[in-house]
């Protein structure tokens, strides 16, 4: 067969995987449905706040090991890397759902966005301390991350309890 | 002439001795009034006084007069409290200062809005209050008028507040050490009522704003800005009856709830400006008391 037909039926289905993989992921989160957004973006956080959970209970000596707080700091970076125009679509503030995102949020955009990107320097900290596997520096970064959470939890949610 | 120079050397020698003696006695005093000034900042951070007297979100100096507090009775705008002897409290005597945190009065001897929680300071030790005011004194004067309350009736006519003091002010001032209990609980009672005014947001109030003596951290349905405010007693269903002192202590200093969540709204700005601040002891002690308390459930 000629190079240049097999280059370009490699493209195509390349192509053709790229377009059914992430278009049938899109419809299978969420179908712009703003419920399945905000239960998506509880999702995000559950896992943030499971990670969380774990290096604590390492952190105040009651469970777990240093792999248990790798795998939770592995966790809390992979939700904290989400593009926060995606944990945070237009449409999803209080009154959707159960959601507790303040009006304000997408009010002050570009604020909302500094918050969510200062999450990324304090989990590298806590990913550099459970690589070292050192309790107090661990709990150190924990403070930082938590800082970091709050932040925005003090700002843009209103907590129904 | 012999004489004259002896008398000169003498004179010489006394000067000298006694300039020595008051620059001493100068250093000495200059180092209390730093120790005060040192203590006076932990006690600040303590008693979270940066959160309502400076306008942090809205760019305002610090301590020169805070945000907007929103309650039932109207909106409160906490005073400029740096030394600016016009606008702040540069003139106030130590008398004035105590009696403010004490008494719940202002210089002139009108009476304050309890906005100012001064029904927990009331509980400050006068050496405490007085070192809180040498770091007061410390901080930069800043002529920024104050603003004044924006309140509804009758809540505006401030004389009304001698009727609520009457029904609703311990004026017991600080209370003795319970020898009974040991130091940490005492210090933790000292730091949750006293300096944390802890009890200020966790317990329901009444109608016209007093605070439900019977239901002391038992949670506030309608807190600061309409936020629902947790029932903090170890009550095990509906209060902090499950939490380990490691999980109170984590949570004050790193705002971490055992759940994972972290706490947001006011608490957020209680725990970056004040609890994350207090030693491993006070959040220890602290965490003691709060564990002693009477479980107390929902409201009938």
């Amino acid at each position: 067969m000629d190079s240049r037909v097999v280059n370009a039926l490699a493209a195509g289905s390349v192509a053709a995987f790229l377009y059914l993989g992430f278009g049938g992921l899109g419809a299978a989160a969420t179908d712009g449905d703003p419920a399945a957004l905000v239960k998506q973006r509880e999702q995000t956080m559950k896992s943030m706040g499971g990670g969380l959970q774990t290096i604590a209970k390492f952190v105040k000596g009651e469970a777990g090991s240093a792999a248990d707080v790798q795998a939770a700091v592995a966790a809390i970076t992979e939700a904290s890397s989400k593009d926060p125009a995606v944990v945070f679509p237009q449409g999803t503030a209080i009154g959707t759902a159960d959601s507790d995102a303040k009006p304000e949020l997408w009010q002050n955009w570009p604020k909302a966005v500094e918050y969510w990107n200062g999450l990324k320097p304090a989990t590298a900290k806590l990913t550099e301390a459970a690589n070292a596997g050192d309790r107090a520096q661990i709990a150190q970064a924990l403070q930082g991350v938590s800082k970091a959470c709050a932040n925005c939890h003090e700002d843009f949610r209103q907590k129904k309890q | 002439m012999a004489s004259r120079a002896a008398v000169k050397t003498v004179i010489m020698v006394a000067a000298v001795a006694l300039a020595a003696a008051t620059g001493l006695a100068g250093a000495g005093a200059r180092a209390a009034d730093a120790d005060a000034v040192r203590r006076g900042e932990y006690l600040f951070n303590a008693a979270g006084c940066l959160g309502c007297h400076t306008d942090e979100k809205g760019g305002g100096k610090p301590l020169a007069g805070g945000r907007a507090l929103a309650t039932p009775f109207g909106t409160f705008y906490p005073p400029n409290i740096t030394p600016d002897p016009e606008h702040g409290i540069g003139r106030w005597s130590d008398a004035d200062f105590i009696r403010a945190f004490r008494e719940g009065r202002a210089p002139d001897g009108s009476y304050l809005y309890p906005a100012f929680p001064y029904p927990s300071y009331t509980r400050m030790t006068d050496r405490d209050l007085l070192d809180l005011k040498a770091y007061l004194f410390s901080r930069e004067p800043v002529a920024a008028a104050n603003r004044p309350h924006d309140l509804s009736m009758p809540f505006s006519w401030r004389f009304l507040l001698a009727g609520w003091q009457w029904l609703y002010f311990d004026t017991r001032g600080p209370r003795p050490d319970d020898p009974a209990k040991p130091p940490e609980w005492n210090r933790g009672r000292y730091v949750v009522d006293a300096l944390g005014h802890c009890g200020e947001c966790h317990t329901p109030r009444t109608t016209f704003g007093g605070m439900e003596a019977d239901r002391y951290l038992a949670g506030n349905p309608k807190g600061p800005n309409g936020d629902k405010v947790p029932n903090i007693t170890p009550q095990p269903r509906f209060g902090i009856g499950g939490w380990t002192p490691g999980d109170i202590t984590l949570l004050l200093e790193t705002g971490l709830t055992p759940e994972g969540d972290v706490v947001g709204n006011a608490m957020a700005e209680v725990v970056r400006n004040s609890t994350s601040k207090l030693t491993a002891d006070d959040r220890a002690a602290v965490a003691a008391y709060l564990q002693s308390l009477p479980p107390i459930g929902p409201p009938p």
